[in-house]
């Protein structure tokens, strides 16, 4: 029975590690085609990223990334400042 | 160097730097632009090379048989942007040194512009003054204004459709203003604009960001 909870216990644990994050962003100056454009180029050229979604309506700016990988806060902010555009908040989910 | 030379010459760089778009994109990002009006077409490549700083290069080919042709760098500044939760504020200058071909000699061309945008998702307004001088000719200003509506709201990855109108003041030119009705149309990173203008002349103007 220990054995099997063993397994029960890495298997979960292993999933949540190689699982791919989603980072909603609230932006704040996102108003037009080329704002978005810039924000989905920059970040699909990181390593870390899978997709990225725009939403200009909500300000929202959604990044998921590979399974395992994330962006940290500090990083994900001085991106999008690169690209011109300032971060309200961050919201994580796995 | 003939004033009129001087003038033509002068002229050419301010209608050769017109960005109606900001003139700077993202970091590593690049933008190449032309402009068809009256005044001549003009060809642009923009590289920005900080978040604050893009390095351009102008050509232009300006009609009405003055034979002129121009290459002009430039150095793209953002001043100041205010990025607020329904559209962005920004102050730019432009400034830059460039030199024109113009029957069979080269001429030096100096030039420095600021540009104040505001933009939302609804709401579009510019202005823009420029100044170019020559120590020894010529010293002039040229201003331009543009506001802009988009009758309906799309996201990036629709069609976006703007309705604005531009009005340029030129104290030095027999038509002091100009006025121009215009659409502009959104894709992405694809910017399109056609209007007509008061003096005749069909304005049409494209913008790729990449």
């Amino acid at each position: 029975m220990k054995k099997h909870l063993l397994t029960i216990v890495i298997m979960f644990g292993l999933t949540a590690a190689v699982s791919a994050e989603t980072i909603r962003a609230t932006v704040n100056g996102m108003v037009c085609g080329f704002c978005a454009t810039a924000i989905e180029k920059t970040f699909k050229k990181q390593p870390e990223v899978n997709a990225v979604n725009v939403d200009l309506k909500d300000r929202l700016v959604t990044v998921t990334t590979k399974p395992g990988q994330t962006i940290d806060d500090p990083k994900f902010k001085k991106l999008m400042t690169n690209t011109g555009y300032s971060v309200v908040s961050i919201d994580r989910s796995k | 160097m003939k004033t009129t030379t001087f003038l033509s010459v002068t002229f050419l760089t301010i209608f050769s730097l017109q960005i109606e778009a900001k003139p700077l994109s993202y970091l590593g990002g690049t933008m190449v632009m032309q402009e068809n009006d009256e005044t001549g077409h003009t060809l642009s490549l923009d590289y920005t090379f900080t978040p604050t700083e893009a390095f351009g290069l102008y050509v232009k080919q300006e009609e009405n048989g003055k034979d002129i042709l121009m290459l002009t760098p430039e150095i793209n500044t953002l001043i100041k942007r205010w990025n607020l939760p329904d559209g962005q504020g920004n102050i730019f200058n432009m400034s830059g040194v460039g030199w024109a071909h113009y029957h069979g000699k080269d001429e030096p061309a100096l030039w420095t512009a600021f540009l104040a945008d505001y933009e939302s998702r609804r709401w579009f307004l510019s202005y823009e003054p420029r100044f170019t001088w020559d120590v020894n000719i010529e010293k002039s200003v040229w201003q331009r204004a543009r506001v802009g509506i988009a009758p309906y709201l799309a996201n990036y990855n629709e069609l976006n459709t703007w309705l604005m109108f531009q009005v340029d003041h030129h104290p030095s030119k027999h038509d002091h203003f100009v006025a121009t009705p215009l659409l502009r149309f959104f894709y992405k990173g694809y910017l399109f604009e056609v209007g007509y203008q008061t003096d005749h002349h069909v304005m049409v103007n494209w913008q790729i960001q990449f």
